[in-house]
């Protein structure tokens, strides 16, 4: 049985999810949105030249959409599992016969890869009409899903880790902005990290977050098999550093939960 | 009548601030964070002309320029008018009965009913990057430049959230059109092609909210000022009649709430 709950957990997430089409539509097409403000930025930057530290324009803005994919496609996991430890209402989950974060985890990924395929088709369909198609092996397919599979697990433990944290600061929201934007600038969402100046570019590689965009849209840009292979072990390395801390964190906040019937 | 709504947004800000004051904690929190989410972007843009130097005629200043009018309009927005983000999810619960039944303009009473403390700190940051990039002398230009563009972003979220009378729940379409104009609002006009220009001068007008006050600011024209005010008056109208002309179909909830 083990597992198999947490599947079925990820598909009841996935069938609520069809219910809110329009919610899900609407937030996808926003992202076709920055995508197109960003084309136009990009568009500006290239107007008199070929290639920006190694990327044509179609490789950036085709790099600018996986990132987006991978980063936006989770939602507000922060904001939802921080105020539900804040208010009192992790109570009811905690005496289900599963376990907490595995619960969030089975549902977000459902949540994630919908979007993210949406969110991908949308800002694709852009691209496409606006720049053109980026050449790709379908060879690759399968180890870059695996790439973004591994991104998507990464951002999550993350998150469930940095959402325990409403406890004290008693504040999901503030701490969703932070992290995201944290991502979007050292996480190489808005840009590449091989845009920015040396010293910081070698910290934004040396972050875990980089591991959720940078790295892998730069793979999906121009894949090597070497690259993807050193990747997938960073990725897995810090998913298990970050487990463990959640494991460890939740266990010391837990003790802090009282609940007082209901 | 006008003096009695200034009054009720004198009483509305001294209740906020109470509240603010009895929570003290989570609003140096919401308020600090988002000093910190604004000057995340700042780094970006750092980041962005560290490497080029320049975009179309646009250089570091103009954008810390750009960002003094587009946060502090926006925290403006937010402070005085906070419900202006949360009348499409008024609308479409039923609960707007509350403001229907009070001696007060409905639209002007739904707007004021709430303030965001997020929106505090967009004030503060705002006027920080002010410093940074005008000279004291502006600073009249540019707060008379932010109060129009914080009119435009409050006419443009009840124009959007109005959807709600027609749609149903337009909670999603509203919030996105709304984060759309901050999205568009946050680059320089100059980036974009023509079309997409003549659609951020109209129907998502992000070239009103930024890009023309901080042109303005570093150098005036007077057909522009004019232009943004013209615009400003329009949308400004506009967003009323929509917003009346909607409540026509209004649908009350029946729901009991209190306000605490």
């Amino acid at each position: 049985m083990g597992l198999i709950k947490y599947l079925h957990i990820g598909r009841i997430s996935f069938k609520n999810n069809l219910a809110y089409k329009t919610d899900f539509l609407v937030g996808s097409l926003f992202i076709a949105l920055i995508i197109f403000i960003l084309i136009n930025l990009w568009q500006t930057m290239y107007a008199d030249r070929a290639v920006i530290e190694g990327f044509t324009i179609t490789m950036m803005i085709w790099y600018l959409v996986m990132t987006e994919s991978i980063v936006t496609s989770p939602g507000r996991v922060i904001e939802q599992m921080g105020d539900e430890i804040r208010s009192g209402d992790i109570a009811q989950k905690l005496n289900k016969p599963y376990n907490y974060v595995l619960f969030h985890y089975a549902e977000s990924m459902a949540k994630s890869a919908q979007r993210f395929v949406l969110t991908f088709l949308f800002g694709g369909i852009v691209t496409l009409l606006l720049i053109g198609p980026l050449t790709f092996n379908l060879n690759h397919f399968f180890p870059i899903l695996l790439v973004v599979i591994l991104a998507l697990t990464l951002h999550f433990t993350l998150m469930a880790l940095i959402s325990v944290f409403a406890l004290w600061l008693e504040d999901s929201k503030s701490m969703h902005f932070i992290y995201q934007k944290v991502v979007f600038v050292l996480g190489g969402m808005l840009l590449p990290l091989d845009i920015f100046p040396d010293w910081l570019a070698s910290i934004g590689k040396s972050l875990p977050f980089s591991f959720i965009a940078y790295f892998p849209a730069k793979l999906f840009v121009g894949f090597n098999w070497n690259d993807f292979l050193i990747l997938i072990a960073k990725q897995i390395g810090w998913i298990l550093i970050f487990v463990a801390c959640t494991i460890i964190v939740y266990r010391i906040s837990f003790k802090r939960i009282s609940i007082n019937g209901g | 009548m006008v003096v009695s709504h200034l009054k009720l947004i004198i009483e509305y800000m001294k209740i906020n601030i109470a509240t603010a004051m009895e929570y003290r904690f989570n609003f140096i929190v919401q308020s600090l964070s988002m000093v910190a989410n604004n000057a995340i972007w700042i780094l970006f843009w750092w980041i962005f002309f560290q490497k080029f130097n320049i975009v179309n005629t646009w250089t570091m200043n103009d954008m810390i320029g750009l960002y003094a009018v587009l946060t502090f309009s926006f925290g403006i927005a937010g402070t005085v008018f906070g419900n202006r983000r949360r009348i499409a999810e008024v609308i479409s619960e039923g609960r707007l009965d509350f403001f229907l039944t009070l001696p007060k303009n409905v639209l002007f009473h739904t707007l004021i009913g709430k303030s965001s403390w997020f929106a505090f700190g967009d004030v503060i940051f705002g006027l920080i990057m002010a410093t940074i990039a005008f000279q004291w002398w502006q600073f009249p230009l540019y707060f008379l430049l932010c109060t129009l563009s914080a009119i435009i972003l409050t006419s443009f979220a009840v124009i959007v959230s109005s959807l709600a009378f027609y749609m149903g729940d337009a909670r999603s379409t509203s919030r996105q059109l709304d984060i759309g104009l901050m999205s568009f609002g946050g680059y320089p006009l100059s980036i974009f092609s023509d079309t997409a220009k003549i659609l951020l001068m109209t129907v998502i007008p992000a070239g009103f909210i930024s890009t023309i006050p901080v042109e303005l600011l570093t150098q005036f024209q007077l057909k522009w000022f004019l232009i943004l005010l013209g615009f400003t008056l329009l949308i400004f109208v506009i967003a009323i009649f929509v917003f009346y002309r909607g409540l026509r179909k209004y649908e009350s909830g029946s729901m009991i709430t209190t306000r605490m």
